[in-house]
């Protein structure tokens, strides 16, 4: 008997604690100024709307606010695939008046990114469509999710909005340059792009859900550094020029010098204030 | 099967009652059946292999009893099952071929260590002859075979191994029942990554029913609990960031490349040690005591220290089996120094078919050499300056564990050998990275949250083991009702804030 009740003490001290914690923390992510914390709490709005994987991070936020004096929202994220993104934006235009421009890296069409959706899950409860995603693509992490409180947050999304509790997130960039002895082998590297036609699709439906809210899209692709190869981009802009009907504004190759560029994929914060000026001046970004 | 999977938790769900609710041979057969189960699961094609095996070295040490006692072990035998006569008659048929004791054992070794070298390294030789008369100017046509590794071989070979080479000794009984046997061998607990477990240790716990105890439910359950808090939560959780480190080294900085070698470390420490605790957990739920694995061995303050403290199932079977019949430390320095390093070299070689391995063992080989020779002078340095007696200890304790990373990246990179890379490039670009000191601060470090993630559970880690060491708290746990509620339920909020799910394999099932 007395073992029955110690079960039973535990499971309810268990379940409690994990119920408390998971309120604790969905307090946290709630009250963050982490980009989507702002996004859910209603104080991410913009005239101009930024979606990427974390090559969109390239949108650096400050130069821009600071160049066009428009206020900007950056949606971007590291691995940031067009399926959570189309959550994401739909979601954004559910909850705020419809931003001047939106401006899309489509190597978000890259790949599917299962991991990262999961992460998602501390938002779940503040996105009917964030659940519903990540009950139809994982339902396995969805029902631990409703098992364990303290499991949602158990993710790289969740730490970041720790670390932006109380610190803005607008100016997360790579701040570094690439190693000279990296550079240098730049030539002999590549990177194979894939091309997925159903998150090209899930880029047309993100595309057409703005365009319908009179939000004017513009689809970029950002620099690479000088001489890497990335296979299939080709490929991927004429898909996604074709789904979309938009043409896609090519600055692969506009960065030169490799300083600009904290790796091969990514350029840096002098990388980035140069290619906003790119923006600028083909008025891809409205000029102040 | 593995442990941090859901199957594995219906299969224990329904392996304990049927455990408890059996009794005498029904319960041993049923252990062995689910045993087989669990080894099947993964590939039953080698529960023949291991079934062999077993039935191979059981025999082997019935011939070895009758020879010493013919009658005796014949009269066991008629006491037994037909089937045991039957082995009985045909093994004093056999015994008429005149071999001996000792010819007897060659043969048992020869077949085990046949079936291990045909398994896990006749690829490896073929293609380093090849490689020998290539350089030679000469060029043979071997070819190499397609040869799925059975998992956990080396396991069970080495523990088959030691029954019969402990009959031979005279230190063990010959086992009479084969069920009892084969169930030692394939018990599943340790079957596919140890703790590699002696007959002497195991069989005469098996010879009567353990009954339930609900000591050993609270206990066992602590340390299963224990265990999966170090696989899922510490050891997954580094593993993505190490694994980065040793794709591509050449695109991190010397700090970055650092830090993934400290977390290699740890994580392949809670990865093998959190299997260990699960298995003894298991172990002793069902009533069996196993013997620690590990004991806190980074905190080791010499080399002989680190290998009473890590891996101890294999590092004291090479040390009976190897080193001390090859004379230990007791014919002189060279001697030493020589047994010293061919036991360490087998060691290496025993964790995977590449040399990266055997360089990892090298490295250990030549640090206990090392220390043979530098620690009097050492002694007398510390005596000479009045080191004080804290100091001196984290200047050792620092020494060895920095030597153990460097020969973790050997080991790491080993791996890279078994899926066809180039391993040692891949140590030397990583040890050539940290060493050339570019990139080494904080900032040239990427994946930052995965980095404070890593040292906080490391922190988290090293708090309960070294806390454990003054407050015993497995054994706290089981007294108190209490502090048993609170603790397992942090460890499972811990579990499900930080685990890493997916049911990754273990690093040691591949040796």
């Amino acid at each position: 008997m007395k073992h029955l009740l110690w079960f039973s003490g535990f499971l309810t001290l268990l379940l409690a604690g994990d119920r408390l914690g998971g309120l604790l923390l969905q307090r946290q992510a709630d009250a963050s100024l982490f980009r989507y914390s702002r996004l859910y709490r209603g104080e991410a709005g913009a005239d101009l709307l930024f979606v990427g994987n974390s090559r969109g991070l390239t949108f650096y936020q400050p130069f821009i606010e600071e160049k066009t004096g428009l206020r900007t929202f950056n949606m971007s994220y590291n691995g940031l695939p067009a399926d959570l993104a189309g959550v994401l934006v739909q979601d954004y235009l559910d909850r705020y008046p419809a931003p001047k421009k939106m401006i899309v890296d489509i190597t978000l069409c890259d790949r599917s990114n299962d991991a990262l959706i999961a992460a998602f899950l501390p938002f779940a409860g503040r996105s009917f469509r964030l659940d519903s995603l990540i009950h139809s693509k994982l339902p396995e992490i969805w029902r631990a999710g409703r098992v364990s409180a303290l499991y949602r947050f158990n993710g790289e999304v969740f730490q970041r909005v720790l670390y932006h509790r109380n610190k803005t997130d607008s100016d997360w960039l790579l701040d570094r340059v690439v190693a000279p002895q990296l550079a240098a082998e730049a030539g002999g590297r590549s990177y194979d792009l894939e091309v997925h036609p159903d998150l090209v699709g899930q880029l047309q439906a993100l595309v057409d859900s703005a365009s319908k809210k009179g939000v004017t899209v513009e689809l970029v692709i950002s620099p690479y550094f000088p001489s890497f190869q990335v296979k299939n981009l080709d490929a991927l802009k004429v898909a996604v020029e074709q789904a979309t009907g938009l043409p896609v504004h090519d600055y692969r190759q506009a960065l030169e010098n490799p300083a600009f560029f904290g790796d091969f994929m990514h350029p840096n914060k002098a990388g980035a204030g140069a290619y906003i000026d790119l923006l600028l001046k083909d008025r891809v970004l409205p000029a102040e | 099967m593995v442990f941090n999977s859901l199957s594995f938790l219906i299969f224990i769900t329904v392996f304990f009652p049927l455990y408890f609710g059996t009794r005498g041979r029904m319960r041993m057969g049923f252990c062995l059946l689910a045993s087989y189960v669990f080894y099947g699961w993964w590939d039953w094609r080698f529960l023949a292999l291991i079934a062999f095996s077993t039935v191979m070295d059981w025999w082997f040490g019935l011939w070895i009893s009758y020879l010493d006692a013919p009658d005796a072990t014949l009269k066991r035998c008629d006491a037994g099952s037909p089937a045991l006569r039957n082995f009985g008659k045909f093994t004093a048929i056999v015994a008429r071929t005149g071999w001996g004791r000792k010819a007897v054992l060659v043969s048992s070794m020869c077949m085990n260590l046949g079936v291990l070298g045909f398994f896990k390294y006749f690829n490896f030789f073929v293609e380093n002859i090849t490689s020998a008369f290539s350089a030679a100017g000469l060029t043979p046509s071997w070819a190499t075979l397609n040869i799925i590794l059975p998992v956990g071989i080396s396991f069970y070979t080495f523990q088959s191994m030691s029954y019969t080479i402990d009959v031979y000794r005279r230190q063990i009984d010959w086992e009479p029942s084969l069920l009892r046997f084969a169930t030692f061998i394939a018990l599943f607990p340790q079957l596919v990554a140890g703790p590699i477990v002696r007959a002497a240790d195991l069989l005469p716990q098996m010879r009567s029913d353990r009954p339930f105890v609900w000591h050993n439910l609270y206990s066992g359950s602590g340390r299963v609990l224990w265990g999966f808090f170090k696989k899922v939560a510490i050891a997954d959780s580094l593993a993505p960031f190490v694994d980065q480190v040793f794709e591509a080294p050449e695109s991190f900085g010397s700090l970055h490349l650092l830090i993934g070698v400290v977390f290699y470390s740890f994580q392949i420490y809670c990865d093998f040690s959190g299997y260990s605790d699960i298995a003894i957990g298991l172990a002793r739920m069902m009533g069996f005591g196993f013997p620690e694995n590990f004991r806190t061995p980074y905190f080791s303050r010499s080399f002989s220290e680190f290998w009473t403290r890590w891996h101890v199932s294999l590092s004291s079977w090479l040390r009976d089996y190897l080193y001390i019949p090859l004379g230990g430390n007791r014919q002189g320095a060279w001697a030493t120094y020589r047994n010293n390093m061919l036991t360490m070299l087998l060691g290496g070689l025993w964790h995977g078919a590449n040399w990266a391995f055997v360089f990892w063992g090298l490295l250990h080989g030549v640090f206990l050499i090392l220390q043979r020779t530098v620690a009097p002078v050492w002694r007398r340095f510390v005596h000479f300056t009045r080191l004080p007696g804290m100091l001196n200890q984290v200047i050792e304790v620092a020494v060895v564990y920095s030597l153990t990373l460097l020969a973790w990246v050997y080991f790491r990179s080993g791996s890279i050998g078994l899926a066809g890379g180039d391993s040692f490039s891949t140590a030397n670009r990583v040890i050539s990275g940290i060493g050339s000191l570019e990139g080494f601060n904080m900032g040239a470090v990427v994946n930052k949250f995965q980095v404070v993630k890593g040292f906080l559970l490391i922190g988290i880690l090293l708090a309960i083991e070294l806390s454990n060491i003054r407050y015993h708290w497995n054994v706290r746990q089981v007294q108190r009702p209490g502090f048993r509620m609170a603790a397992f339920a942090v460890l499972l909020w811990l579990i499900a804030f930080f685990g890493t799910f997916g049911s990754n394999a273990f690093i040691y099932f591949q040796f």
